[in-house]
């Protein structure tokens, strides 16, 4: 009862904590940047629109931008989430597991064969590549007895595969060379095109993943288990991975493959609320979010006053501490 | 099963023995006939008389005679040949005909040596050059390999500035013998480009910046570039003042430098100013309020690089901008 | 799953006629490739010019550029092949692979980082600072895995998560200077275009390398067996982890330098060589040998006969045959598990 409420106690600080970081990370995200904005200016234009200078970059770019940062973060976190409930692999994510990839080959292959394709078409070409890439290893994941380190070969090798099929795409091409940067994972001039492009999909993904959440901390709990107090195991996993290939696949189509955020926020996320999927869920989302809306304020310092992908940053932050995981032999024991 | 497997790894082990002393002996005699094949091309060549050192990026090379037979292997050593009267027999044109088409201002007969960044080395041996100009950056691995084929000289193109570039006009003038020559064309050039910066008249206090536009990207060309540095020898100064030759930017970076002139270099197809121009801060930007945007070929603004391109730049400079008296 | 014991069991096939066959199909792509490329040159030509009697015009390309990148597509094919297989025994894992425990990376990041920020290096520095950025990746590596007594799993997840992080390097480089891209992209991609006899000289060193590795074959045969059995017949598996690891990083490494980071030789071929010969390592590893030596040698032929007088860097062929090849295997190993 005690431990509970304590539980209880933290739960909440938690996302309080998380939230306020997450608003003062969006209202920094809007601060900064090649024009000086002043945060009350920010603040001030939430409050009273006018056509200053200010408030346009405000209103359609830098606003555009934070909230891409905050769908892709959250999108990416819970799909890694998801992706580590389903495989029982602490290293599961969209980064390690190729689905990045996949979607990264199919969006710049796109790119150079149909030049003209519109935005709204490479989200589909992301699903595909993402389902490629999320298919090949879920097959590879479902017959079971497969060890966590086995999965995370397969998938880098899958990763490997996908990356240099589109290196090869990008050596033979203008077009591809163009899509070099992209490739990185890029949240920089994004628009509300873009926005109106990811949020149907992110946001119903979000949502069904939540819905999902209970049904998934009891399969990982075990699946006799699950299947004994009347779970559809299947359907549940099946579920799970069209989530996955929704919330990667639009993330990549519309920022890129923004590495490694999948892979560290749920590690973190378990640390602080501990190992309830009905609450890693959302709180992957907060976090995930909160990673990548700071991870693109840093990003504008490397070359400043021009712009870097975000993508280096979580790259940067997340290759190390993915090297701790493995140290941990996170990978290795369930 | 044992007993058999011994002998077998036995006698596999004296098969891969021998098939290592057969490679390593066929490599050893076959250098040797390499070495002697290389002389005898020599010898063939001494006879065209008077021998010149020609000094360049990687060292000094000898040539003998005046070379007919040139390959080229980056677009702005075309240009340069092209301008001196000369057609070369070879172009790393990455299999684009008519581009080479729309830098030289016609047809002409060559034969590809493939890509720029890995020209086909048996090619260009097969075509039996009496010179090769090769690039500073792309090429420095396999000069020595170019230079087995045939006289090599080693120039800067893909990474120059607009005085390397017309320096590096002079000393392939110098390789072909048509130095007199060069040196005319040079002050012309040099009367062509004055001519044409008085004509423009550009206000000294006006900015220009010259960018690639790419369906994910906008790069800005700054003062170090070669249009850059170009466009700064017409009279125009360039919006952004630095060292880097490039600046990757959005629209808000674009908006904070507001430039007078804006020059977009683009290839067909999605833009992403295509998307910009819907936004309120693009229709206030200096450039665009005063109609002062243009579109520029790609091709000539940022691949050519040479002495003829460069006065084509004028020329399309004048062409949009107008004459200002 | 232990790499396949049953296999062991069911292939009969003769190892002897096994290698036979394979030098064979060795010795008749070598003559194919040496007369495929944007100048074809007839089988007579090249015998003729091979034996000295020959006086064609294409005596300069076959001693040139054929005849090296021949020998250079041998020895790297070989060279990874068996490092592949070599590493695929150590970590027990059949998806193990040069390039997937970081090596390769590492030995990419340096030479980016050569190739970008010291552009007016000489030419000899690119294949030193690859080798010694792989060796730097296994040095990190074997640090890393020390603490955790080198277990196999370790070791795997270790490399990956090196690999990512010189990944975000190369990355950060290819950012940050984009002039270079082309480069660097591709060296990373990995081709012999511009290779000659340099690279070959660069690459004999390996195999004394790689004969080492084959007399301890047994070694690995016993590792395969588990930690605990191995301990009990003797065998100080940590030490034994680590001399096998570093020669096949030299050997990497030597690959790497001359050619760039070819992938995917050292991951496919040590799977070929099982199912035709099993997993014994005396066996398995001179298998392995020629069909890597085979696979690059093609791979090399194709990219330059397929669109001359374009060559496509042999990297990207290898990836591209491997692909499908690569899916199938996951399939199979998937199905079994």
């Amino acid at each position: 009862m005690n431990r509970a409420s304590k539980q209880k106690v933290t739960t909440y600080l938690t996302a309080l904590i998380g939230t306020i970081l997450l608003l003062i990370g969006i209202v920094l995200s809007i601060s900064v940047g090649a024009a000086d904005i002043k945060a009350q200016t920010v603040l001030h234009s939430f409050i009273q629109w006018d056509e200053s200078k200010e408030q346009v970059i405000i209103r359609t770019l830098r606003l555009p931008r934070a909230v891409i940062g905050v769908l892709v973060g959250a999108s990416l976190a819970v799909a890694g989430a998801l992706m580590q409930a389903i495989t029982k692999n602490a290293l599961a994510s969209p980064q390690v597991f190729g689905v990045n990839a996949g979607a990264s080959l199919f969006v710049v292959s796109s790119l150079v064969l149909f030049p003209g394709l519109s935005s709204a078409s490479l989200v589909y070409a992301a699903f595909l590549g993402a389902a490629l890439g999320g298919v090949i290893v879920y097959s590879f994941a479902s017959g079971g007895g497969m060890t966590p380190v086995k999965l995370a070969l397969a998938g880098m090798a899958v990763h490997f595969f996908l990356s240099s099929l589109t290196q090869g795409v990008v050596l033979f091409s203008d077009q591809g060379k163009d899509a070099l940067y992209w490739m990185v994972g890029a949240i920089n001039g994004k628009s509300w095109t873009h926005v109106e492009l990811i949020l149907p999909w992110s946001l119903g993904g979000l949502i069904l993943a939540a819905a999902l959440s209970r049904s998934i901390s009891i399969l990982v709990l075990g699946e006799s288990l699950a299947q004994g107090l009347g779970q559809k195991v299947t359907q549940i996993r099946i579920l799970s991975g069209l989530l996955v290939i929704v919330l990667a696949g639009s993330s990549v189509a519309v920022a890129g493959p923004v590495g490694f955020v999948g892979l560290i926020v749920p590690h973190i996320v378990k640390k602080l609320v501990g190992g309830d999927y009905r609450r890693i869920i959302p709180f992957s989302a907060l976090f995930g979010a909160l990673l990548v809306v700071y991870a693109d304020i840093l990003s504008r310092f490397i070359a400043y006053p021009f712009e870097s992908p975000v993508g280096i940053v979580t790259a940067l932050i997340g290759a190390p501490f993915f090297l701790y995981l493995a140290k941990q032999g996170r990978g290795i024991k369930q | 099963m044992l007993k058999w497997m011994k002998t077998g790894s036995v006698k596999g082990t004296g098969l891969l023995l021998a098939i290592a002393v057969l490679l390593a002996l066929a490599g050893c005699s076959s250098t040797q006939k390499a070495a002697d094949s290389e002389n005898t091309q020599g010898a063939g060549q001494t006879e065209g008389g008077n021998t010149k050192t020609i000094t360049h990026e990687m060292g000094e090379t000898e040539i003998e005679g005046t070379p007919k037979k040139i390959v080229a292997l980056e677009l702005s050593f075309v240009d340069s040949l092209n301008t001196l009267g000369i057609d070369a027999a070879g172009i790393a044109d990455d299999e684009k005909k008519e581009m080479i088409a729309k830098l030289v201002g016609k047809e002409t007969d060559y034969t590809s040596v493939g890509t720029r960044e890995q020209p086909n080395l048996e090619v260009i041996s097969s075509l039996q050059p009496d010179l090769i100009i090769a690039d500073a950056e792309r090429h420095k691995n396999v000069y020595e390999d170019l230079q087995k084929i045939a006289p090599t000289i080693v120039l800067k193109s893909r990474e120059s500035t607009y005085q390397e570039n017309l320096d590096a006009f002079s000393t392939i003038a110098q390789a072909v013998g048509k130095e007199e020559e060069a040196k005319t064309r040079l002050a012309e050039h040099e009367k062509t480009i004055e001519e044409t910066k008085a004509k423009l008249k550009a206000d000294p206090n006006a900015t220009i910046l010259p960018a690639v536009v790419r369906d994910t990207s906008f790069q800005a060309h700054t003062s170090s570039s070669y249009d850059g540095e170009l466009l700064e020898h017409l009279g125009f100064k360039n919006a952004i003042q630095q060292e880097e030759p490039y600046a990757e930017m959005n629209l808000e970076q674009l908006v904070e430098i507001d430039p007078d002139i804006l020059l977009l270099a683009n290839n067909d197809g999605k833009l992403i100013t295509d998307e910009w121009k819907n936004n309120p801060l693009w229709k206030n930007l200096k450039a665009v309020k005063n109609g002062q945007v243009y579109d520029v070929d790609r091709d000539l603004w940022t691949r050519f690089r040479g002495v003829a391109s460069a006065e084509a730049i004028g020329a399309d400079m004048l062409k949009m901008l107008g004459e200002n008296k | 799953m232990r790499i396949s014991e049953q296999t062991t069991l069911n292939k009969k096939r003769r190892p002897l006629v096994l290698l036979f066959i394979l030098t064979g199909l060795l010795l008749l792509l070598s003559a194919v490739s040496l007369g495929v490329g944007a100048v074809y040159i007839s089988p007579l030509d090249i015998i003729a010019d091979l034996a000295g009697t020959g006086a064609s015009s294409h005596a300069f390309i076959l001693h040139e550029y054929r005849l090296p990148r021949l020998y250079i597509a041998m020895i790297a094919g070989a060279g990874l092949a068996i490092a592949g297989a070599v590493l695929q025994g150590i970590l027990r894992n059949p998806l193990a692979s040069p390039d997937v425990i970081g090596v390769t990376k590492g030995a990419g990041l340096a030479a980016v980082i050569v190739i970008v920020l010291f552009p007016e290096s000489p030419v000899f520095w690119l294949p030193v600072s690859a080798f010694l950025g792989a060796s730097a990746a296994a040095a990190a590596l074997m640090l890393f895995a020390h603490k955790n007594g080198v277990k196999p799993a370790t070791l795997a997840l270790i490399g990956i998560a090196l690999g990512a992080i010189f990944q975000a390097g190369i990355e950060y480089f290819m950012i940050k200077f984009p002039d270079d891209v082309n480069s660097t992209l591709l060296w990373l991609a990995g081709s012999l275009w511009g290779r000659g006899w340099e690279q070959v000289w660069m690459l004999l060193p390996s195999v004394p390398f790689a004969i080492a590795l084959w007399l301890l074959s047994a070694k690995l045969d016993i590792l395969n067996l588990g930690d605990d059995l191995a301990t009990g017949l003797g065998q100080k598996t940590k030490q034994l982890r680590y001399v096998l690891l570093s020669l096949s990083v030299i050997i990497i490494g030597m690959c790497v330098a001359a050619i760039g980071s070819i992938g995917f030789i050292g991951l496919i071929a040590p799977h070929v060589a099982r199912k035709l010969t099993g997993s014994r390592h005396k066996f398995l590893l001179p298998v392995s040998a020629l069909i890597g030596a085979l696979f690059l040698l093609g791979a090399d032929s194709l990219g330059r006969g397929l669109f001359p007088p374009i060559e496509i860097p042999a990297g990207i062929v290898t990836a591209v045959i491997g692909a499908p090849y690569f899916l199938y295997l996951l399939r199979r190993e998937g199905k079994k598990a």
